[in-house]
């Protein structure tokens, strides 16, 4: 090791402990991690964004993946989008528990808006992954 | 009309995340917001016209 790579190496410091709670919390709760560090306006917002589209994706008879084949499709091909749908924390769990969200019969799949909602609760999972990261690299000091 | 306005609702949401996270100043947040969701909305139009005129 070149010496300027040893005082980089040296430079990098460790991530403190409550980034990796704040970064847990960030994604159980969409936008609890920049409340907890008092960023009001930006949990609002990136929170806010996550928890909406959550939600219309819901309304719009949208349905959410977990391991359990459907409709001739292997356990496999549900594993992507549910790491999406799990994004959502909390939101994905507690829907999963009450059995909301996860029905995939016909008549739901015939609504105009199926795919649609499909895409926001899929979407809301992503937006929440990316808000965790932000929030970890406030707590970590990487970012202001 | 209905459809397009899922769209620009889609690209709302995305587009206050992907601003709020990137850049420094809160000027320059706003700005790549707005640009984000102008791309959103211009390509999903140009890919819809594109669709339009594949016959499946």
């Amino acid at each position: 090791m070149v010496k300027t790579e040893r005082v980089a190496a040296n430079n990098i410091e460790s991530t403190p402990g409550n980034a990796w709670l704040i970064g847990t919390a960030a994604w159980f709760i969409p936008g609890i991690g920049h409340a907890l560090q008092k960023r009001w306006f930006r949990a609002a917002l990136l929170g806010g964004a996550v928890w909406l589209s959550f939600f219309i994706g819901l309304r719009m008879g949208g349905h959410m993946f977990d391991l359990s084949p459907s409709q001739g499709s292997s356990a496999l091909l549900q594993v992507p989008p549910m790491i999406a749908n799990l994004g959502t924390g909390a939101l994905y769990i507690v829907s999963w528990l009450l059995g909301t969200g996860f029905a995939d019969d016909p008549v739901q799949a015939a609504r105009a808006t199926y795919e649609y909602g499909n895409t926001f609760l899929l979407i809301a999972g992503l937006l929440n992954y990316l808000t965790m990261l932000d929030a970890f690299d406030i707590a970590a000091g990487r970012k202001e | 009309m209905r459809h397009f306005l899922v769209m620009c609702l889609f690209a709302a949401l995305a587009s206050v995340v992907f601003g709020a996270m990137a850049k420094d100043t809160h000027h320059e947040r706003v700005l790549y917001g707005l640009k984000v969701f102008a791309e959103f909305i211009i390509i999903g139009l140009a890919l819809a016209w594109v669709l339009y005129f594949i016959p499946w």
